[in-house]
């Protein structure tokens, strides 16, 4: 036996999970329907595929949530879990679920995937025959990824660094480097069954002032570790800056990047796909100018040409979305998405060029770190700031960094830490701001521009 | 000057502690950022290993309520050694609703020196710096 089928028979074998017959669990995944799999809607969708949010305790809501994003016309389902599974706490999910059950009031924010079991949630997934993708957050998903296989979710969403960095203090990021791996192997292995897992990285991180390079770096060094383990099918992402010229020189460079880092190390033949996020900050209270703010994303997403787009709800400020809200959203989107054929080709040759480097030099000191393994490399290449996350909360995290809006609302990095940009970059990106305000003014501007979309 | 700083209990609100970071730091502090989710111990032990002048804690989800009640009991337990520290608290200072005329002296009893409740950043760092040269 392999050392990670031995490492796998150990996970599974847990008192909140089901008993796990991985025979019969290959057999299922040889044999599922290719409308199961993202990575075949990919191929033959012809458009942009829209994708709510959502997850609720019960198997009847989650139930019940899918048939209203059906209805709305949805061409991939959400599976959100909940956050004491993602923590590993399956005991308190367990009780919470029971709970949830017994008041018909909802006490976790998710779906308890490995307490309902893959034995009944694939019930659910096969009956709706659309594409799911699982939601977490989790720096350990061993467990939580062979239940949503097993259920027939064939998209995973998550890495070591984009599920870590914006969700936890202290969580050792050397460890979430193994057990992602794990997960990536596990993907790949099924991948050789029928169509391909696709794996997808959370390009939002901590969705406050996160300057493009820094975004675009974590997605491709994600997207790496993940197809050098066997993965063959990959999305990177990224969500709404607040800049719609941004957006788009993002778009077209992160495109560009992971095409060619992808070929750099011999994986070519992976498909690798984009995804937006429709704004990830804070929302306007004002439920009008929320759809207003969503609808715009979508133009923005149709603009970038992304083969997916993760929608939010006009309730994001005030808590969870109801389902009903949460479908509204789906049917909208693809009714403007339907407007949006044959956009111009926008192009700014200076922005894309700047870009491009400070990507290009981040990536080359990473890749210049002594380090034996690429995992390892990255590690260090965190530790030390030459990757630096605006507003992580983990301990990990140099927080040297510092950016604002410029006069155009684009994300400009006002001191680089560590970052190993060339100088005429940082020349560039301090040229487009006003810096001769005094230090409280600056920090008043910052506060503003977290918060540009409540204004 | 130096300055401890970090949120409270198991708050994990980072933006405010990063905007009083850089501002500290803009106004010419020593900052030693303890960040999100930081306990009572850690804040008094940071402040003996660093020897600094203030311990700046914040709240935004309000847990300082429950937390800062101990803070004399455990600063009683380093002896003289923190006498000369300023204790400041800032941010949003218990669940729900109150107002500062009730909230302010209910934390100045638990030991806290300046307490700043829904103010302005700006204001409050002003007020430090008042309260530091005055009290030269």
């Amino acid at each position: 036996m392999s050392l990670l089928q031995e490492e796998r028979e150990i996970i599974v074998q847990n008192k909140y999970a089901d008993h796990f017959d991985f025979a019969e669990i290959e057999d299922f995944v040889k044999n599922a329907s290719k409308d199961l799999f993202i990575s075949h809607n990919f191929k033959n969708a012809n458009k942009m595929l829209v994708q709510p949010r959502g997850g609720f305790p019960t198997y009847q809501k989650q139930y019940d949530l899918y048939e209203f994003f059906v209805n709305a016309n949805v061409d991939v389902l959400p599976l959100t879990i909940d956050s004491n599974t993602r923590l590993n706490d399956y005991a308190t999910s367990a009780k919470m679920l029971k709970l949830s059950e017994e008041n018909e009031v909802d006490m976790l924010n998710g779906y308890p995937l490995v307490n309902h079991g893959y034995k009944t949630t694939r019930k659910m997934i096969t009956h709706f025959n659309k594409p799911v993708s699982l939601r977490h957050g989790t720096p350990d998903a061993r467990l939580l990824i062979e239940n949503a296989i097993a259920s027939g979710i064939f998209e995973i969403e998550g890495g070591p660094i984009t599920y870590l960095l914006p969700y936890s203090k202290n969580f050792p990021l050397d460890k979430a480097f193994l057990y992602w791996k794990y997960v990536e192997r596990v993907c790949a292995n099924y991948s050789k069954l029928n169509e391909p897992i696709n794996r997808e990285s959370f390009g939002p991180l901590t969705a406050t002032l996160v300057p493009p390079c820094v975004t675009i770096v974590i997605q491709l060094l994600e997207m790496l570790l993940s197809l050098e383990e066997g993965v063959k099918s990959f999305s990177v992402s990224f969500s709404q800056t607040g800049s719609m010229n941004q957006d788009i020189v993002t778009g077209a460079v992160i495109r560009k990047m992971a095409k060619y880092y992808a070929e750099e190390i011999g994986c070519g033949d992976a498909s690798i796909h984009l995804v937006y996020h429709q704004w990830m900050g804070a929302f306007p209270t004002d439920k009008n100018f929320a759809e207003c703010l969503i609808n715009t994303s979508t133009v923005i997403a149709a603009m970038i040409g992304a083969d997916k787009i993760i929608t939010k709800t006009r309730d994001e400020a005030s808590g969870i979305p109801t389902k009903e809200s949460n479908a509204k959203t789906v049917a909208n989107t693809q009714y403007t998405l339907r407007m949006l054929q044959g956009l111009p080709n926008i192009i700014d040759k200076e922005e894309e060029e700047i870009l491009t480097e400070e990507v290009k030099s981040i990536m080359e000191a990473v890749f210049n770190d002594p380090a034996d393994t690429l995992w390892r490399k990255v590690f260090n290449s965190i530790k030390n700031g030459t990757i630096d996350v605006p507003f992580s909360p983990h301990i990990i995290n140099h927080n040297e960094v510092v950016t604002v809006r410029d006069k155009n609302k684009n994300i400009r990095i006002i001191k680089k830490g560590n970052l190993p940009i060339s100088d005429r970059c940082f020349e560039y990106e301090k040229k487009q701001c006003d810096l001769n305000k005094d230090a409280s003014s600056i920090v008043n501007d910052i506060i503003h521009d977290i918060g540009i979309m409540q204004w | 000057m130096k300055v401890v700083t970090g949120v409270v209990g198991n708050d994990i609100h980072v933006v405010a502690n990063r905007l009083i970071d850089i501002s500290l730091q803009a106004r010419g502090f020593e900052v030693f950022n303890l960040g999100v989710n930081t306990y009572l111990e850690e804040f008094l032990d940071a402040v003996i290993e660093t020897n600094a002048d203030v311990l700046l804690i914040s709240s935004l989800n309000g847990e300082a309520e429950g937390w800062c009640r101990e803070v004399k009991i455990l600063k009683s337990k380093y002896g003289n050694l923190l006498d000369d520290v300023v204790f400041m608290i800032g941010g949003n200072l218990v669940v729900g609703t109150g107002t500062a005329e009730d909230i302010v002296p209910k934390f100045k009893d638990y030991g806290f020196d300046l307490v700043f409740h829904q103010v302005d950043l700006n204001t409050g760092l002003d007020e430090l710096e008042k309260y530091l040269k005055e009290r030269k």
